[in-house]
């Protein structure tokens, strides 16, 4: 009988019932959502970097490359597990602009692969490639194709065997300036250590059949320069090991009797955008969950208090036949706990559908990290903290009845009476006197029902913080895009340069003298700004020490505001990040020392900029003037035809950086959808389930007013009117509370990107005018019930 | 010209497959100026008499005219307009909105009635001028009453209609009320309608309606009706 009741009484108040089920299901959905976004994408990357041997950290030498003895002298460190030599090359594919990486790890237990397709890697294969499966299917390459990568005159031709995913790859990026991976353009290929041996060793060949002089030197001779050679392709040594990076340094730096640059996993794109991944999805579930589980909880606080309110004379009747307090509250708390369940199960679907779309192959996350397993996990809490949240509705539930049942049952019968109206402050005022009475009432009537009020007000908040986060976000995104691609990024051809010529034991100087002349009459030949970039220690930090010639206006810097600057020949520029790291500004002195080198420089700190990498910069002029010694290694030109020199490692256009954004955008206006999708469905139901109570808490009033002859209309607009003061005031707090949550998330989020919060007049035009539509018509949708105000039964019944 | 008339009017109610005759063929006319009483026991049809005589309700057949103007074809918003001006509401339970004060509640009718008389004066009239910044929930069941009253000729409506004035009230405050209400409403020239099952009230009622099961039984005018002084209480 009492299931009965409970039916019926869940269909009497179908809109709270519905409203609450969608709240709870909105917060759990975006709580279960965001949790299994994250825990998803760290399980299943710790997998593969299980599977795969992900090195805590890679040792270069990026002149001399490391020979097998070194490799050894790392591994018989105290605290080293295992290492490897490993080789990554950039090369062209198929005679395509496309970039593939030609990759060897000597110890496929380190930074070797996962094979998806093919045959299992042999390492003593000299033709077989392990392709990188992206790759391939953007590409349409398949098992047993041949492929053939170039590198200058070194040509490389295999068989596709197998295809493969590998931990060192996760995020395949060309270098800084690409923000998304793009497969059809940019992958990889593993080889095996024999085959890289076979090419040194047809290159060496013609090498001496194109000079046989060279035999004279004799066959030792021949096969230590072999070696050499070999070796310089070895530019790295991944190491797994339990060391702090400043222990490794420490002792592979005895241990190889050179300082070498040491990369901690943490510094690496694939585990530290992964991380930054996993951290921003732990930031969304801190915020955007959180908003609308506050919000839920707060308006089922609301609702449930009106709902025993309305029930108070059954809750006394029941009480007076009786019933137990205790079989009334478990059957009351029911009304909550069956709200609770549904949400629940609506919120996982929710959840599961936000994980999915995110979490797959084809998903956002899949455009951007390759992971092999996209199996769906959420956190063990996050089932406790949903049983937690039910756990609470049942508790708003049975308190609003605990306190319909107090005192006697006679107490219990008597109807429920609102707060009495208390004289405002304001009211002693001129100004308020003057108020209309419909002012007056709906002023009195905030008061008297606070909670409804701030709940109204914190729903539109909740509304226009989303929308105002999520558009904002897109402008942000439009000026970054802008500032630095448009306008900073002035060129249409990066020509990259490869500065081996640079280097020599017997003449350091003199090579890199006679290197820069060629690079330099080549900037002159394609009318071309230059910059040498190399990387240095800061502190115990690694960052990117860059040097420009600007006389083409093809590369300009943006100052802290992103605006266009001009770099002075006073000191060096630092980015922000930076500046934040060392905690350092305009005008303070820092070191560096670049690797491989045993000179320290201290430079002034002139400014300021915004970079896309973590960057000093200075002008050729600083630099010379600092002493410090450059190699130009990059050419910025509007030349399309830059092919045929020799000191062309190869090109980027500005438009393929730009292509790579389509993506990105593709996924954040997605994102946008969804957030003032999110917003629309939380105003209304706040708005409608808050509207819906405001209109039962003053159907009295409204029916007298009826009586008295009030028309329909009229009333209408009371009920609208208070619901628009109430967006109002939503939407002036709203305003800037969404824009300081949305510098946090950028902060946050994007904190490697050196974004500046930016919110365009629109975004601002269409919170204000959005919000306010969805008032108006929940305001609309709630006022036309007056027409179906009974006069007669409203004015009967007793207050 | 009648202050109301009703042909052949009915209401019927249906509830599911249930039919309630509220009002059965009633023909009936009163007089303007004139205290009249409906008396009739509970569920006699009285109080949908004086709905339909408001405009809160309309009738399922017949006609109903109010100084001659037929109300029971009116639109909802034609009713609104009617209610505003024509008739003036007193109700059992004041109905008074509790987030108004006294002189709001009363000068609320401004905002509808095309011809309303000062609020002001209307309070000092209840003798409630001291209270008209109270709110209702400050003021006893009397006073809340008499704001009832005074908001209800504020409009300077034709026809008073009260549904049961002192039904919520003991004896002394209800004798009061009924004083205040019936001099006010006779200087004002106004036509009274009083719906109660206190037989004490029709003694003094220019005419006496005696409703049962939805049919007037009884209409007669009364030659000496007494004053509220010359009631047994």
């Amino acid at each position: 009988m009492m299931l009965k009741k409970l039916l019926r009484t869940l269909l009497r108040y179908k809109a709270q019932f519905i409203s609450m089920a969608i709240m709870t299901a909105l917060g759990i959905g975006v709580f279960l959502g965001f949790s299994m976004e994250w825990r998803t994408l760290e399980v299943n990357t710790q997998k593969i970097y299980d599977q795969t041997g992900f090195a805590d950290f890679r040792i270069y030498d990026t002149e001399n490359g490391f020979s097998a003895e070194d490799a050894a002298r790392i591994a018989a460190l105290n605290g080293v597990q295992d290492v490897t030599r490993f080789a990554s090359v950039n090369m062209s594919a198929q005679n395509t602009s496309d970039v593939v990486a030609l990759t060897v790890s000597e110890n496929m237990a380190v930074s070797g692969i996962l094979l998806m397709e093919g045959e299992k890697y042999d390492p003593e294969s000299e033709d077989g490639m392990w392709l990188s499966d992206s790759y391939a299917k953007e590409n349409g390459i398949k098992l047993g194709d041949t492929l053939t990568l170039t590198y200058k005159e070194f040509t490389v031709t295999g068989t596709v065997k197998g295809l493969i995913k590998s931990s060192e790859y996760l995020i395949c990026l060309i270098d800084d300036t690409q923000l998304m991976p793009d497969y059809s353009s940019c992958g990889y290929v593993y080889v095996s250590g024999a085959m890289l041996e076979r090419l040194v060793d047809e290159e060496s060949q013609k090498l001496l059949d194109a000079n046989p002089l060279y035999r004279l030197a004799g066959q030792s001779r021949i096969e230590a320069e072999k070696t050499k050679y070999l070796n310089r392709l070895f530019m790295q040594i991944n190491v797994k090991s339990t060391l702090t990076k400043a222990e490794l340094i420490e002792k592979a730096d005895a241990a190889l009797g050179r300082t070498c640059l040491v990369v901690s996993k943490e510094e690496t794109v694939s585990y530290a955008e992964v991380q930054g991944e996993i951290e921003e999805g732990k930031t969304m579930v801190s915020i955007l969950p959180v908003l609308f589980l506050a919000i839920g909880v707060l308006t089922m606080v609301t609702t449930m208090h009106r709902i025993t309110a309305n029930e108070k004379t059954q809750i006394g009747t029941l009480k007076a036949l009786g019933f137990r307090d205790k079989r009334i509250l478990i059957h009351y708390s029911c009304f909550a706990l069956v709200i609770g369940l549904l949400g629940t199960l609506l919120g996982a679907g929710i959840g599961y559908l936000i994980a999915w779309y995110i979490m797959r192959p084809d998903g956002a996350m899949g455009t951007y990290i390759d992971m092999p397993y996209w199996t769906l996990t959420a956190p063990w809490y996050t089932w406790l903290v949903i049983a937690l949240i039910d756990l609470m509705l049942v508790f708003i539930g049975f308190m609003s009845v605990k306190k319909m049942l107090r005192g006697t049952a006679a107490d219990a019968l008597r109807p429920y009476t609102p707060n009495r109206v208390k004289h405002l402050a304001l009211e002693e005022t001129k100004a308020f006197k003057r108020l209309s009475f419909g002012t007056k009432w709906n002023l009195r009537d905030c008061f008297r029902h606070k909670s409804r009020s701030f709940m109204t007000l914190f729903g539109v908040l909740g509304c226009v913080i989303l929308i105002v986060g999520g558009l904002g976000m897109k402008d942000t995104m439009d000026v970054f895009v802008n500032k630095f691609y448009d306008e900073a990024i002035n060129y249409s051809v990066r020509v990259n340069l490869n500065a081996e010529s640079a280097v020599s034991e017997d003449d350091p100087d003199g090579a890199r003298e006679s290197y820069n002349q060629k690079a330099l009459a080549l900037a002159q030949k394609l009318k071309a700004d230059w910059s040498s970039q190399f990387s240095a220690q800061i502190g115990d930090q690694g960052y990117l020490i860059e040097i420009y010639d600007v006389t083409q206006d093809k590369v300009r810097f943006l100052d802290d505001d992103l605006e266009i600057m001009t770099l002075g020949d006073e000191g060096v520029y630092i980015c922000s990040r930076i500046a934040r790291d060392l905690d350092i500004g305009k005008g303070s002195e820092i070191s560096f020392s670049p690797y491989g080198s045993d000179k320290n420089y201290t430079v002034k700190v002139a400014g300021i900029t915004r970079e896309l990498s973590k960057s000093v910069v200075m002008t050729r002029a600083y630099a010379e003037k600092a002493g410090i010694n450059y190699t130009i290694n990059a050419l910025y030109t509007d030349e399309t035809d830059v092919a045929g020199d020799a000191i062309i490692q190869n090109t980027q256009t500005k438009q393929a950086i730009m292509d790579s954004f389509d993506t990105f955008m593709e996924l954040m206006n997605t994102m946008v959808a969804l957030l003032v999708l999110a917003a629309i469905v939380l105003g209304i139901v706040v708005l409608y389930n808050l509207g819906v109570m405001s209109y039962v808490e003053r159907y009295r009033e409204m029916a007298t007013l009826k009586v008295v002859g009030f028309r329909d209309k009229k009333i209408g607009r009371l009920l609208i009117t208070q619901n628009l003061w109430l967006s109002l005031i939503g939407i002036i707090l709203g305003i800037p509370a969404g824009a300081l949550v949305l510098d946090y998330l950028i902060k946050a989020l994007a904190g490697e990107y050196e974004m500046k919060l930016a919110i365009s007049p629109f975004t601002y035009i269409f919170s204000v005018a959005l919000t306010l539509g969805v008032s108006l018509i929940v305001g609309l949708m709630v006022a036309r019930k007056n027409k179906r105000i009974d006069m007669v039964a409203a004015l009967k019944t007793e207050e | 010209m009648y202050a109301v008339e009703f042909k052949d009017v009915s209401r019927v109610y249906v509830n599911g497959e249930h039919e309630q005759r509220a009002l059965d063929h009633v023909n009936l006319q009163l007089e303007q100026g004139k205290f009249i009483v409906i008396l009739g026991p509970s569920g006699a049809g009285k109080s949908t008499m004086l709905n339909l005589i408001g405009g809160l309700d309309s009738p399922t057949e017949g006609t109903i005219l109010i100084g001659g103007q037929d109300i029971s074809k009116l639109t909802n918003n034609e009713l609104a307009d009617y209610r505003a001006d024509t008739v003036g509401f007193v109700f059992q339970s004041y109905n008074l909105i509790p987030t108004l004060t006294v002189i709001e509640n009363v000068a609320l009718v401004k905002e509808i009635a095309h011809d309303p008389l000062s609020s002001h004066d209307m309070l000092k009239a209840v003798g409630l001028l001291d209270h008209k910044h109270a709110f209702p929930s400050e003021l006893s069941g009397g006073e809340q009453q008499r704001v009832s009253i005074a908001r209800a000729l504020a409009k300077n409506p034709k026809i008073l209609l009260c549904d049961e004035p002192t039904g919520a009230l003991d004896s002394e405050t209800g004798v009061m009320v009924l004083k205040l209400l019936l001099s006010m409403a006779r200087e004002m020239g106004k036509t009274i309608i009083v719906v109660t099952h206190n037989q004490n009230i029709a003694k003094m009622g220019d005419v006496v309606v005696r409703v049962k099961n939805g049919k007037v039984v009884y209409c007669e005018e009364q030659q000496n009706p007494l004053s509220v002084e010359e009631v047994d209480w």
